[in-house]
């Protein structure tokens, strides 16, 4: 037996999703750079774009790496294989998340380049850029595991429309229970409280309970295909 | 290990509007068994079943001496499975699929996929998505050959071909099947292709087994006699004879279990017979999906 078909599956969908992790990278890239010119209407719209390339990638990945597995019959193909229907989940789940994380960190990375290193903001602004961020990262597992369990167009199309017109709403709650985060982001130091340090916490704990529920309802399934 | 690549008992599956019940199948090894059933018979459910795809709810599946579902990672490294609504990814090109499946299966062969590649007349550069529906059936059976598994799992692989297409692939099938050691489990509705490659074969209508058995055995004991009766005498319930039609004074008897003595009771009877005819095996699958449905309904 050669190499793991578990990873044979990740390096496949990486392959077959670079195409959305380029185009997410150089969306969220010419955001940035859209921000050194300086002045509000370029701060709004390169913040607007920035997150709008994470938001285009939350969505896009579920439904090219998962839905259309399905929708264009390539599902009984991957079964063939030896693997089971939790190992294929997992196989998913992995190479899903992997293909968000990598423009997900980058512009996250470079978006604290350009504050920290090129100074277009405060760095008040480290602490709410991570929050704002952090919401498409949950939008992704809430379409991935929709998609992942569901295995239908119409449900993923339907946890694509709930997560994005719920983004600026998730955006506008965040910010105003907890004033504390939006008073300092603009202070030359960035501000750890713990109203801070609670959202961020609260997220990661949300995407990691979504990312569970996912595998433990993948792993019950009895009809696959 | 068992005689058997395929044993299948007792199996159930019931949906909302479809219910399969109590399958039992047994496929030896070495054999090329053909499925045939017409549309909604249970054939597909039956396979994605014994491939682990789909969890009976009661009943004993063993493929290749593994038990499924719980087997079917072991299990899957010695079938070959390809059904007519599996496809390949568009976007990537031919050889990008050789290349993944050579680097998962040990058993690949790419001498033998360089030349099925030649016969099958498809080119390795060619992206998926610009070949027609019969090169796209003959890359995936590609694919599934050249892993030289011991199992070959085709679900209706054939559909959709035509005639010459259809040829190669039930060639090369027969080719497959030169090393004794393989099996084949074959759905179609397509008679005339089982007819062709299968030693035995199943017949499933309506989640029903109602038949199965080796293909002469089929041919060789069913026929069809055409009878006379003149007025006033009445064929008899002979046995062996599954079914009579009868209009006016001509009638036609079909019989599951022919005996060379069967003619000679009707023409007893008062009956005469005019002819003993062979059943193709398409006639013998119709009347026997007729003789079950009437069996039920009954």
């Amino acid at each position: 037996m050669k190499g793991q078909v578990t990873l044979r599956l990740i390096m496949k969908d990486w392959r077959m999703n670079s195409p959305v992790i380029v185009l997410s990278i150089i969306g969220g890239a010419v955001a940035l750079g859209v921000l050194l010119i300086g002045g509000e209407t370029p701060f709004v719209l390169g913040a607007v774009f920035f997150f709008t390339s994470m938001i285009f990638c939350a969505c896009i990945l579920p439904l090219s790496s998962i839905v259309n597995e399905r929708k264009k019959q390539t599902l009984a193909f991957m079964m063939s294989l030896p693997i089971s229907a939790t190992q294929y989940g997992t196989a998913k789940l992995v190479s899903t998340l992997g293909a968000f994380l990598i423009p997900w960190l980058t512009l996250i990375a470079a978006a604290l380049y350009m504050i920290l290193g090129r100074h277009v903001l405060p760095n008040g602004a480290i602490p709410i850029t991570l929050i704002l961020a952090t919401v498409p990262f949950i939008g992704f597992c809430l379409i991935t595991g929709t998609a992942l369990v569901a295995e239908s167009e119409g449900w993923g199309t339907a946890a694509i429309a709930v997560v994005n017109s719920s983004y600026w709403l998730a955006w506008y709650l965040l910010v105003s229970q907890a004033p504390s985060v939006t008073r300092t982001w603009n202070s030359r130091v960035a501000v750890w409280d713990s109203a801070t340090v609670n959202i961020l916490g609260a997220e990661f704990v949300s995407i990691l309970l979504i990312l569970g529920l996912t595998m433990i309802l993948q792993s019950r399934k009895r009809d696959f295909i | 290990m068992s005689d058997y690549v395929i044993k299948i008992e007792g199996v159930c599956k019931s949906y909302r509007f479809f219910e399969l019940d109590n399958i039992a199948l047994q496929v030896p090894r070495g054999t090329i068994m053909g499925l045939i059933g017409p549309n909604g018979a249970g054939k597909s459910t039956t396979i994605r079943i014994l491939m682990g795809l789909v969890h009976q709810d009661r009943g004993e599946v063993r493929v290749l001496g593994h038990r499924m579902p719980e087997g079917q990672v072991a299990a899957k490294w010695d079938i070959g499975f390809a059904s007519d609504d599996m496809r390949l990814y568009g976007a990537m090109t031919l050889g990008w699929h050789l290349r993944f499946m050579q680097s998962i299966y040990n058993s690949w062969d790419a001498r033998y996929a360089e030349r099925l590649l030649k016969r099958f007349g498809l080119r390795a550069e060619q992206k998926i998505k610009g070949l027609s529906h019969g090169q796209r059936v003959k890359a995936a059976l590609l694919l599934v050959f050249a892993r030289r598994p011991k199992l070959l799992v085709l679900d209706e692989p054939t559909t959709g071909l035509d005639p010459v297409a259809r040829h190669e692939i039930l060639r090369e099938l027969t080719e497959v099947m030169a090393d004794e050691d393989r099996s084949v489990l074959f759905s179609s509705q397509n008679t005339q292709d089982v007819e062709q490659i299968s030693d035995r074969i199943t017949f499933i209508d309506r989640g029903h087994i109602i038949d199965s058995m080796d293909k002469e055995a089929y041919l060789d004991r069913w026929r069809r006699l055409r009878l006379e009766a003149p007025a006033g005498v009445a064929l008899p319930a002979l046995p062996g004879v599954i079914g009579i039609r009868q209009s006016g004074r001509l009638a036609v008897a079909i019989s599951n279990a022919f005996e060379p003595h069967l003619p000679g009771a009707y023409e007893n009877s008062g009956a005469r017979v005019h002819a003993v005819e062979n059943m193709t095996l398409e006639e013998i699958f119709v009347a026997n999906v007729e003789r079950s449905r009437e069996e039920v309904e009954a």
